[in-house]
C-alpha cells in the first residue's frame, strides 16, 4: 500500500473511522484488527475505531498494533488515535449503534451490557441476543452513534427519539454512503432525521475491509456464513467494493455536502477517555494474616519456605537471590499474584492432588521456597529478570499442572472462592488452519467434494504453512488454472482468521474487581464454566492475571504410585520415617541412573519414546542436570536447529567446545557450546545478535505467531548480520535463529525442562525400585504415555512382576497389587543388573478398568456386593446389579476362572440369562446359593485352543498374560531362519539378521527421512529403521501390515541396536494359525470364486473369511509423526 | 476399487482382483489403503447405481415369473413355482439363465431348492445346484454360519463359543439355543432346512392387467413395435370393458434378446381403452424418446400393462362433441408440445439472485420453473430501479464530459443522436463477480512484496471492471439507464460508457 499525498482539504485528516468490524465479526469483517489500524495510520487518519459485532474480542490485538504506530515526521503532531468499542446489534429492531466508552465506568457498562446479552439463558452458546432496553439500562457513560435503517425511517424516528431521550447529547446519526444510486438523497434523508431529532450527523463508511482487494475473501465469507457457493449467494453478496478504508480527502468529498459530519468523528474521538491501558493489574486480594500487606506477606512465606526447604540455612547466594527477586516484585507490584497462585497450590497439595508449576515466573527463587515449584536454584540457573523483565511491564506467567483426574477440584475451588463474578476460563481463539482454510474456502468456490477431500488430505496434521503447488496437485489441481488460484490465494488470505472462540483448557483469568467490568463473559458448551472474550496473550497485553491449570497423566501415576507404596511397602519411607514425597524421594540414586542409561525407560515421563531411548545411552546421564537436557533436546527446537549432534559430540568428546567468543561461555558454558534451550537462544540474541532483552522476547513472540504479522525476514536478517557483524560464523547464526523459530511453538524453557525432568526422575525412581508400584499406577492411569498397556505389562514381567489375570472374585476396578515373593530369576537376562535392584514384593492383579466396554460405577458396585465371592454367572446375575451385556463383557474378558469357567463356559452360560437385569426376575428359584441345576440339554461346545485365547484376550484386554502371539509362530519363524528379538543384544555388529514382529509403532521423526519401525515378538522389541527407498519400495506392507518379518544388517552403536532394513515381508496371515478353525478343517469362503457344481468339495478352501477376524483384532500399530 | 462410507470413515466396499492381488481387503479403511498404495483408484461406492443395476436385472428376470423379489443389495430371489416347465424344467432354466447372464457379463450365482434359505445359501456357496427336498440339511451342515443369513452380532457370539458351522448348530439341542440367540437363528435353520414356509415378497405389484407377447423372431422395426402395441392394446380393451374401468397409467415392456428390458410409460389424463389413441400415444412417446432404448438385437418379448386403472366414466358429450376444460387444455398443449419438440422446447423466464442486471433474469424449461425457490430469496432490488426494458447486450454511448470523479454525463451520443441530460441520479456501483473473471498477473513495483502486488492487481482490475449505473433523464423527459464501466482512478484505461436499458 503505498501512502496517499497530504490531502489538501482542510479537516480532511482530522477524519476518524468508527463503523469498523475486523475478522472477529466471525464471517463478516475480512481485515484482521491489526491490518486496520496499520491501514488507516498510512492513510493519514488521525486515529480509528474498532467496533466488532457484539464483541470486544478483537480490541486488544488493534490496541496493541496502535502502539507500535509512531507519527511520522511530517504528520500532524496529534498521535494516533485508537478507541476500543462495540457495534451493538440488535435482536428486537433497534438499529445499529457503535459504542464507545468514554472512561473506565463506561467501558465497564459496556461489558456489563455484552455479558448480560451473552448470558442469556435462552441463548445458545455463543449467541448474544441484545435488547434495546439493554442499552437503555447500560448506555450510560459512552458515545453513542446510531447507524439507523433509513428504509424504514418512521419506526426508527420512534426508536432514535427514545435513544435520545435518554443520552441526550452522547448521540449521533451515523451515515455511510451505499453506492445503490441513491446515496445524495439517503444523505439528505438522514441530516433531515438528525436535524429533526436534535442529532448531529456523523460519517462513516462502514468498514468491512482495509483495502478493496478484500472484496473477494469477503464474498467468500460471506458464503460460508451462508452455506452456500459464493456463485449462488447472489444477492446476499455486497454488491461493489466500497466498504474499505478510504482516504480522509475521498471521505471528506463524499460527504461534500455536509462537512460537518466529518468534522463529527474528531468531536465524538474527543469525547473517549479510556484507553485499554486503564484495566492493567487488577490482581486478586489474598487474605494475608494480621492485616498485612501482599508483599509483606510473600515475604514472610518466602522466608518460613526458605526455611523449610534448607534445614541447615539457606546459603548465602540464595538468600540474596530472594531479596533480589522480592525487591523485584514489589517494585513492579507482582506480590498478589504469586499469592494467589500459592494459595492453588496450597490448597491441591491440602487435598492430596500432586502438583507442580512451570512456566516463565516459576523460574525463581521465591516460587520454589513457597512451594510452587519443585526444583531448586541448586539445580538449575534461575533466571527470574528474564521473566518479569521491568521494561516489558508483562504480567508474570505461572502454569501449574495437576493429576489429570483431579484438576476439576482445583477449578471448582477456584469457582468457589472467587465466585462467577471474579474468575472465568480465558478463551482460546480457534482460527482457520492451512486444512479448515483449504476446505472451507474450496467449498465456497463451489469444488467438487473430491476434490476437497484431496486437496485438504495433502495436508499433514494441523499445519499454517503457506498452501501452493504441492497442495493442488494433491487435489489433482493445476496451480495454473485461474480457480485453482483463487482458491489457494484465498485460503492463505484466510488461514490464521479466527473461526470462533472457546475455552482455553485451564486459563483462569482472576481479577480483584467484577471481572464483567473488565471484559465481557460468553458462555462455553459446559454449562457452569464461563469464559471472557480475551486469549492468553491478548490478557497479557491488557495486564491482567491469569493461572494455566493443567492436566497432566503423569502425575496421577506418580500419586497413585506413592499411595500403593505408602499401603504396601511400610518400609519405604525418608530419614524421618515419613513417606516419600516428589520432593523427598532420594535424590541422584545411582541405580536409577543405571537403568535410564541401559534405556530401560519404557513407561516413565517424557524419556520413553523411541528417539529419546536411541539418545539415553550416548548422553549416559549421570545427574540431574543431564536429565534437564535429556528432556529438552529431543524436541522441534533443538532438531530444528541442529544442535542435536555437536552436543552429543562434544558431549562424548568427540569434538572440542568452541565458543567463538567468551561472551557466549557465560550462556552456553553449562551445555557445551551448544543452545539448547529457550533462554539461551534468546540471550544469544541479545549479547550477540544485538537485540534489546524486550526485542528478543518480541522476536520469540513473532515465531509463535508470525503467520498474524509476518514480519519474520527482518528480524532473520537483523539477527543474523547482527552476529556475523560481531565476528560469529554465518552458519551457526543461521542455525541459532533457526532454532529460535523452532521454539516458537515448542519450545522449552530451562525452567520447564527441570519441572519435567524431575517428574523424569520420580517415575524411573519407581520403575527401578518397584516395577510392581509403577505397573500397576500407570495402568491405573491410562490412558496416557507413549505404550499401550501390552508393553506396560510385559515390562513388568521382563523386570520378574508376576502379572495376574482379572476375575471376578479378586479384582477390583483399579488394578491392585497382591503379596507374592519376588523371585530374581525370572527376570530376564536384559535386565538381569535389576536382580539386586528391586525391591518388590507383590504382584500386579489386573483391575475391570482393563475389560473393554465396564463403567467404574457399574464394577465398583459389583465389587461391594461381591461378599464372600460369587458362586456362579447366574449368581453374578443375581447379585451384582450389572445387566447381562456387562455380564457378557466379563465372560469375553475370560473373567470367571476362578469358578472353573473358562471363556467359552461362561459365555454359554452368560447367553442363558435373559432379561436386563435380575432385578426384575421373582426370587422364586433364584436364591442365590442353592444350586438349581439347569434344567436344559448338555450342549457339548468344543474346546478352545490357546491362540483362539490368546485373540480373544486381545480384543477385550487389549493383552494377553497367557501367550504373546508370536510364540504359537516361533517353531515356523525358526524354520525360516528369524532370529528372536531377544538375542539381538549380543549379535555381531553388521551381521545380517531376520528378525520379526508385531508392529508396535511406526515412526516418523520431525523433518527426517527415516521411518522408524519397533517390532515387538514374544521376548523383546526389535528396532528397524528404513532409509527413505527401500521405504517407497515396500510402503505398502510398512504402513498395513500388522506382522512383519524384517531383513537388514544390524547396527550396534553405544548400546543401541537398529536394523537397517533391506526388505520387508507380511506376515499378517500367519496370525491365522491362532484361530481355530484354521488350518486342517478350512471353511468355505464366502468370497471365493464359483465353485463346481455338488456340495462335495466345499471345504477345501482356506478361509480367508476367518483370519480378516484375526487381523483386525491385533493391534494395527500406532503411528507418530 | 470402490469406497463407501461406514460410521465416518470411508472403507473399501469392493475391489478387483489386482486391488486384492495388491493385500488390499474389504472393510479396509481407505486412509491405511492410501497409506499402503498412494496411486489406487478409488470410487465412491454409488448405492443408487448399484440399486437400480439390481432392479434392472430383476425387470430382466420378470421373463421367468412375475414373482421377482430383491434380496439384499446384490441378490434376487425367483419364485418359480408353477414356472419352471415352460422353459424345459429346473436344471434348463437355471443353466439357460446363468448362460444368459454370463453373455451379458455377470458373473452370476444361483441354485434352486424349494426353500428359500436353502436357495439362498445353494447360490452363495454351491452355485449352481439344485437342492432336492429333503437334501437341505446335507447341504448345509458343512457350510459356515454365514450361510444362515443371520445377524453378525448373532453369527459372532454363536463362533465365540465354538460353534461355527450350520451342521454344528443343527446338532445342538434346540432349546438352549433358542434361550442364548434367539427364535430368529431356529426361524432362520428352519427357513432353510424347509421345516417352515417363508414368503418372498415381490418387488412389483403384477400389474392389474396385463398382455404379452413372446416372439419366436426378435423385432427390431418401430413400426413393428407399434404394430404389436395396438393389437395388444386391442386385447386389453375387452379386459378393461369388462371390468368397467379405464387405463390411467400403461407401460410398455420391450425385453430385448441381451437382457436389457427398457419400461416406457405414459400417462393419460382421463381414463382411457380405446386402443387407437393408445397406440397414438404411445406412437408419440416411442417417436420422442427413441433414444431411451436402444433395439440392439431386437425384443423378443413385448408386454403391455396397465399400470393403473380407473372407473371408466360414459361422459355425456354436448351436441357439439366438446368437453370445455381449460386447464386441461394448457396441460394438453404443453404435453403435445414437448412431446414433440422435447422438453427445452416450452421455456419461462425467471429471476436470479445477481447483482449484474444481465444476469438476473435467466430462461428455463417449462418443467423446472422454481415456482418455490424464487421466492425463498426476497430480491432487495426493488423493481421500480430497473428499467422496463433491459437490452440484451449494453450498447457503446459516447460521453463527451462529466463531473469527476464519479458524476453522470451532461450530454451523451447515443445511436448517433445527441442527448443533452437534465436529471440524473447515481451512481449505483455494481462490481464484476470476480470468482467468473481470473486476475491478471501483476508485475511488482519497487520495494511491494507478494501480497501487497497482488492486491494491487485484484484491487485494480475490480475498478476497472466496475461499473457505475445512472438513471437518466432527457429535455423531452425519456429516461435512460446508463452505465460507466471503470471508475476514473483506475489508471491504465479510460472508462467507457454504455446504454442497458430504457425507462417506459
Amino acid at each position: 500500500m503505498k501512502p496517499e499525498p497530504p490531502c489538501d482539504t482542510p479537516g480532511a485528516s482530522r477524519y476518524i473511522e468508527f463503523g469498523v468490524q475486523s475478522n472477529f465479526s466471525f464471517l463478516r469483517g475480512a481485515s484482521r484488527p491489526e491490518e486496520l489500524v496499520v491501514a488507516a495510520s498510512l492513510l493519514g487518519y488521525a486515529g480509528i475505531g474498532l467496533a466488532d459485532r457484539n464483541s470486544v474480542a478483537g480490541v486488544v490485538r488493534a490496541w496493541s498494533q496502535s502502539k507500535h504506530i509512531k507519527p511520522a515526521a511530517d504528520a500532524a503532531p496529534a498521535a494516533f488515535a485508537y478507541r476500543p468499542g462495540c457495534r451493538l446489534v440488535f435482536c428486537d429492531g433497534m438499529p445499529d449503534v457503535l459504542a464507545y466508552p468514554r472512561d473506565r465506568e463506561g467501558w465497564g457498562h459496556l461489558c456489563r451490557m455484552l455479558t448480560q446479552a451473552n448470558l442469556r439463558d435462552e441463548n445458545e452458546k455463543g449467541a448474544t441476543l441484545l435488547r434495546g432496553a439493554d442499552l437503555l439500562e447500560w448506555g450510560e457513560r459512552m458515545s453513542l452513534a446510531v447507524l439507523a435503517d433509513l428504509s424504514r425511517a418512521k419506526d426508527q424516528m420512534t426508536l432514535l427519539r427514545q435513544i435520545k431521550d435518554r443520552f441526550g447529547e452522547a448521540v449521533r446519526l451515523a451515515v455511510a454512503p451505499a453506492y445503490r444510486g441513491d446515496d445524495r438523497f439517503r444523505i439528505e434523508q438522514a441530516a433531515a432525521m438528525a436535524s429533526a431529532l436534535g442529532l448531529r450527523l456523523m460519517a462513516t463508511n462502514d468498514v468491512l475491509y482495509h483495502t478493496s482487494a478484500r472484496r473477494p475473501l469477503q464474498d467468500v465469507l460471506t458464503a460460508i456464513r451462508l452455506n452456500v457457493p459464493v456463485a449462488e449467494a447472489g444477492l446476499e453478496l455486497a454488491a461493489n467494493a466500497e466498504r474499505h478504508l478510504k482516504p480522509p480527502a475521498e471521505m471528506a468529498r463524499l460527504f461534500r455536502r455536509y462537512p460537518e459530519a466529518v468534522e463529527e468523528t474528531w468531536r465524538f474521538k474527543k469525547e473517549l477517555g479510556f484507553s485499554l491501558g486503564e484495566l492493567q493489574h487488577n490482581y486478586p486480594d489474598e487474605p494475608t494474616r494480621d492485616g498485612a500487606t501482599p508483599q509483606q506477606e510473600l515475604e514472610r512465606l518466602a522466608k518460613e519456605g526458605a526455611a523449610e526447604r534448607y534445614p541447615g540455612g539457606a546459603p548465602a547466594s540464595v538468600t540474596e537471590r530472594i531479596r533480589e527477586e522480592l525487591r523485584l516484585i514489589e517494585k513492579m507490584g507482582y506480590a498478589r499474584y504469586f499469592l494467589t497462585v500459592h494459595d492453588i497450590v496450597r490448597f491441591a497439595r491440602s487435598q492430596g492432588i500432586l502438583c507442580q508449576g512451570r512456566g516463565s515466573a516459576a523460574n525463581s527463587v521465591v516460587c520454589f521456597c513457597i512451594g510452587i515449584t519443585p526444583v531448586g536454584p541448586d539445580k538449575i540457573d534461575t533466571l527470574f529478570e528474564r521473566f518479569i523483565s521491568e521494561e516489558r511491564n508483562e504480567p508474570p506467567d505461572i502454569d501449574v499442572d495437576f493429576e489429570h483426574e483431579r484438576r476439576e477440584e482445583v477449578m471448582q475451588y477456584i469457582y468457589a472462592k472467587y465466585s462467577g463474578k471474579r474468575t472465568a476460563l480465558a478463551a482460546a481463539v480457534t482460527s482457520y488452519r492451512a486444512r479448515s482454510a483449504l476446505r472451507e474456502v474450496a467449498k465456497a468456490m463451489g469444488l467438487s467434494d473430491d476434490v476437497r477431500s484431496g486437496l485438504s488430505s495433502s495436508i499433514w496434521g494441523s499445519s499454517s504453512s503457506e498452501l501452493g503447488e504441492r497442495e493442488a496437485k494433491a487435489g489433482g489441481l493445476d496451480k495454473a488454472d485461474p480457480v485453482t488460484r483463487q482458491v489457494m490465494d484465498l485460503a492463505n488470505e484466510i488461514m490464521g482468521f479466527p473461526r470462533h472462540l472457546t475455552q482455553h483448557v485451564g486459563g483462569f483469568v482472576i481479577t480483584k474487581d467484577r471481572l464483567d467490568e473488565i471484559v465481557p463473559i460468553v458462555k462455553t458448551a459446559m454449562d457452569e464454566r464461563k469464559m471472557v472474550e480475551w486469549d492468553k496473550d491478548d490478557l497479557d497485553a491488557v495486564g491482567l492475571l491469569k493461572v494455566d491449570v493443567l492436566a497432566l497423566g503423569m502425575l496421577s501415576c506418580l500419586r497413585r504410585a506413592f499411595d500403593l507404596l505408602e499401603d504396601h511397602y511400610e518400609d519405604a519411607h525418608d530419614d524421618y520415617g515419613r513417606s516419600y514425597t516428589l520432593a523427598t524421594l532420594p535424590p541422584e540414586d545411582a541405580s536409577v541412573y543405571d537403568m535410564i542409561c541401559r534405556a530401560d525407560t519404557l513407561g516413565v515421563f517424557q524419556i520413553e519414546s523411541r528417539a529419546q531411548m536411541s539418545m539415553l545411552p550416548r548422553l549416559k546421564p549421570k545427574e540431574f542436570y543431564d536429565l534437564v537436557i535429556e528432556v529438552a533436546i529431543v524436541r522441534p527446537g533443538p532438531i530444528q536447529g541442529d544442535m542435536v549432534h555437536p552436543y552429543l559430540r562434544r558431549r562424548e568428546q568427540k569434538e572440542k567446545v568452541e565458543y567463538y567468543k567468551d561472551e557466549l561461555k557465560a550462556i552456553l558454558g553449562k551445555t557445551c557450546g551448544v543452545p539448547l534451550f529457550q533462554e539461551q537462544a534468546m540471550k544469544i540474541a541479545i549479547v550477540a545478535g544485538g537485540f534489546k532483552p524486550g526485542e528478543a522476547d518480541e522476536l520469540r513472540r513473532a515465531m509463535a505467531t508470525f503467520k498474524r504479522t509476518g514480519t519474520i525476514h527482518n528480524y532473520r536478517d537483523r539477527m543474523v548480520n547482527g552476529m556475523a557483524d560481531k565476528g560469529y560464523p554465518r552458519d551457526f547464526a543461521e542455525r541459532c535463529f533457526k532454532q529460535i523459530e523452532g521454539f516458537g511453538e515448542y519450545g522449552f524453557p530451562e525452567s520447564h525442562a527441570a519441572s519435567f525432568a524431575l517428574l523424569v526422575y520420580a517415575s524411573c525412581w519407581f520403575k527401578t525400585f518397584y516395577p510392581d508400584v509403577f505397573c500397576a499406577a500407570i495402568l491405573n492411569s491410562q490412558p496416557m504415555g507413549f505404550y499401550a498397556p501390552a508393553q506396560l505389562v510385559r515390562d513388568a514381567q521382563d523386570h520378574g512382576i508376576e502379572v495376574r489375570e482379572a476375575d471376578v472374585n479378586f479384582s477390583g476396578w483399579d488394578c491392585a497389587l497382591e503379596e507374592a515373593a519376588f523371585d530374581p530369576g525370572k527376570v530376564l537376562a536384559r535386565h538381569g543388573d535389576m536382580r539386586g535392584v528391586i525391591k518388590s514384593r507383590h504382584a500386579v492383579r489386573l483391575g475391570f478398568r482393563q475389560i473393554k466396554g465396564l463403567s467404574d460405577k457399574h464394577m465398583e458396585a459389583f465389587v461391594a456386593r461381591r461378599g464372600n465371592g460369587y458362586a456362579s454367572v447366574r449368581d453374578v446375575w443375581l447379585r451384582s446389579g450389572l445387566d447381562v451385556a456387562e455380564i457378557e463383557k466379563l465372560a469375553q474378558a475370560d473373567a470367571f476362572r476362578s469358578l472353573g469357567l473358562d471363556r467359552r463356559a461362561a459365555l454359554w452360560a452368560v447367553r442363558a440369562l435373559d432379561g436386563k437385569s435380575a432385578a426384575e426376575k421373582l426370587p422364586l428359584f433364584d436364591r442365590p446359593g442353592i444350586a438349581l441345576r439347569e434344567l436344559e440339554p448338555e450342549a457339548a461346545l468344543p474346546k478352545m485352543p490357546p491362540g483362539e485365547h490368546v485373540i480373544h484376550d486381545y480384543r477385550s484386554l487389549g493383552l494377553s498374560l497367557k501367550a504373546h502371539p508370536v510364540s504359537f509362530l516361533r517353531k515356523r519363524l525358526d524354520g525360516c531362519g528369524v532370529m528372536p528379538n531377544a538375542l539381538l543384544a549380543s549379535a555381531k555388529n553388521g551381521r545380517r539378521v531376520r528378525v520379526a514382529g508385531l508392529v508396535l509403532v511406526r515412526q516418523r521423526p520431525g523433518k527426517g527421512n527415516a521411518i522408524f519401525l519397533t517390532l515387538e515378538d514374544e521376548k523383546a522389541v526389535a528396532n528397524i529403521i528404513f532409509w527413505p527407498r527401500v521405504f517407497d519400495r515396500f510402503r505398502p506392507i510398512v504402513m498395513g501390515a500388522k506382522f512383519v518379518c524384517v531383513t537388514g544388517k544390524l547396527q550396534s552403536e553405544t548400546g543401541v541396536v537398529h536394523i537397517v532394513a533391506e526388505k520387508i515381508e507380511d506376515f499378517t496371515p500367519w496370525l491365522a494359525v491362532l484361530q481355530e478353525g484354521a488350518g486342517g478343517d478350512g471353511l468355505a469362503s464366502e468370497s471365493g470364486e464359483a465353485q463346481s457344481n455338488g456340495h462335495g468339495d466345499l471345504s477345501r478352501q482356506a478361509s480367508a473369511l476367518l483370519d480378516s477376524g484375526t487381523q483386525k483384532v491385533m493391534p494395527k500399530g500406532r503411528n507418530f509423526q | 476399487m470402490i469406497s463407501h462410507r461406514d460410521r465416518n470413515a470411508q472403507r473399501i466396499a469392493a475391489l478387483d482382483e489386482r486391488a486384492e492381488a495388491l493385500g488390499l481387503k474389504r472393510g479396509m479403511g481407505i486412509a491405511d489403503a492410501r497409506a499402503m498404495h498412494p496411486a489406487i483408484d478409488i470410487e465412491e461406492a454409488d448405492a443408487q447405481a448399484d440399486r437400480l443395476l439390481l432392479e434392472g436385472l430383476a425387470d430382466w428376470c420378470d421373463r421367468y415369473t412375475p414373482l421377482v423379489a430383491l434380496d439384499g443389495a446384490d441378490g434376487l430371489f425367483l419364485d418359480i413355482a408353477g414356472c419352471a416347465h415352460l422353459f424345459g424344467g429346473e436344471r434348463a432354466m437355471l443353466d439357460t439363465m446363468l448362460t444368459r447372464f454370463l453373455q451379458q457379463g455377470f458373473i452370476a450365482r444361483a441354485g434352486i431348492a424349494s426353500a428359500a434359505g436353502a436357495a439362498w445359501a445353494a447360490a452363495r456357496f454351491a452355485s449352481g445346484s439344485i437342492v432336492a427336498v429333503g437334501e437341505e440339511a446335507a447341504l448345509l451342515a458343512p457350510l459356515p454360519l454365514s450361510a444362515l443369513r443371520i445377524e453378525p452380532a448373532v453369527r459372532e457370539s454363536l463362533e465365540s463359543v465354538g460353534l461355527r458351522r450350520v451342521g454344528a448348530v443343527m446338532a445342538t439341542p434346540r432349546a438352549p439355543l433358542a434361550r442364548r440367540f434367539g427364535a430368529l437363528l431356529l426361524e432362520r435353520l428352519d427357513q432353510a432346512l424347509g421345516r417352515s414356509d417363508e414368503a418372498v415378497s415381490p418387488r412389483l405389484p403384477a400389474a392389474p392387467l396385463s398382455v404379452e407377447r413372446h416372439l419366436a423372431e426378435p423385432i427390431t422395426q418401430i413400426e413393428e413395435i407399434e404394430r404389436l402395441t395396438a393389437s395388444l392394446s386391442q386385447t386389453l380393451k375387452h379386459d378393461l370393458e369388462r371390468r368397467g374401468e379405464g387405463a390411467r397409467a400403461l407401460g410398455l415392456m420391450l425385453f430385448r434378446v441381451d437382457g436389457a428390458v427398457s419400461q416406457i410409460a405414459i400417462g393419460t389424463s382421463r381414463p382411457l381403452r380405446d386402443p387407437l389413441l393408445i397406440q397414438k400415444l404411445f406412437h408419440e412417446r416411442l417417436a420422442a424418446t427413441g433414444q431411451e432404448y436402444e433395439v440392439g438385437y431386437g425384443f423378443d418379448l413385448v408386454r403391455l400393462s396397465v399400470l393403473s386403472v380407473a372407473a371408466f366414466d360414459m361422459q355425456q358429450t354436448d351436441l357439439t362433441g366438446e368437453i370445455k376444460d381449460a386447464e386441461a387444455d394448457i396441460a394438453l398443449f404443453a404435453d403435445r408440445v414437448r412431446a414433440r419438440l422435447g422438453d427445452n422446447a416450452v421455456r419461462r423466464p425467471i429471476s436470479v439472485a445477481s447483482h449484474l442486471p444481465e444476469r438476473s433474469i435467466a430462461l428455463v424449461a417449462f418443467t423446472d420453473a422454481p415456482a418455490s425457490k424464487s421466492k425463498n430469496r426476497v430480491p432487495s432490488i426493488s423493481l421500480s430501479e430497473r428499467p422496463v426494458r433491459l437490452f440484451r447486450s449494453p450498447e457503446p454511448v459516447e460521453v463527451p464530459a462529466t463531473e469527476l470523479p464519479e458524476g453522470p454525463p451532461l450530454h451523451f451520443r447515443w445511436r448517433r443522436a445527441l442527448y443533452r441530460v437534465v436529471r440524473a441520479e447515481g451512481p449505483e456501483r455494481i462490481a464484476p463477480e470476480w470468482w467468473r473473471e481470473s486476475i491478471p498477473d501483476a508485475m511488482a513495483k519497487e520495494g511491494e512484496d507478494a501480497g501487497e502486488v497482488k492486491n494491487r492487481a485484484v484491487a485494480e482490475k475490480t475498478a476497472s471492471l466496475t461499473r457505475d449505473y445512472f438513471r437518466i433523464e432527457d429535455a423531452e423527459g425519456r429516461r435512460y439507464w446508463l452505465f460507466r464501466q471503470g471508475l476514473y482512478d483506475a489508471g491504465r484505461t479510460s472508462p467507457r460508457w454504455f446504454m442497458h436499458g430504457i425507462f417506459a
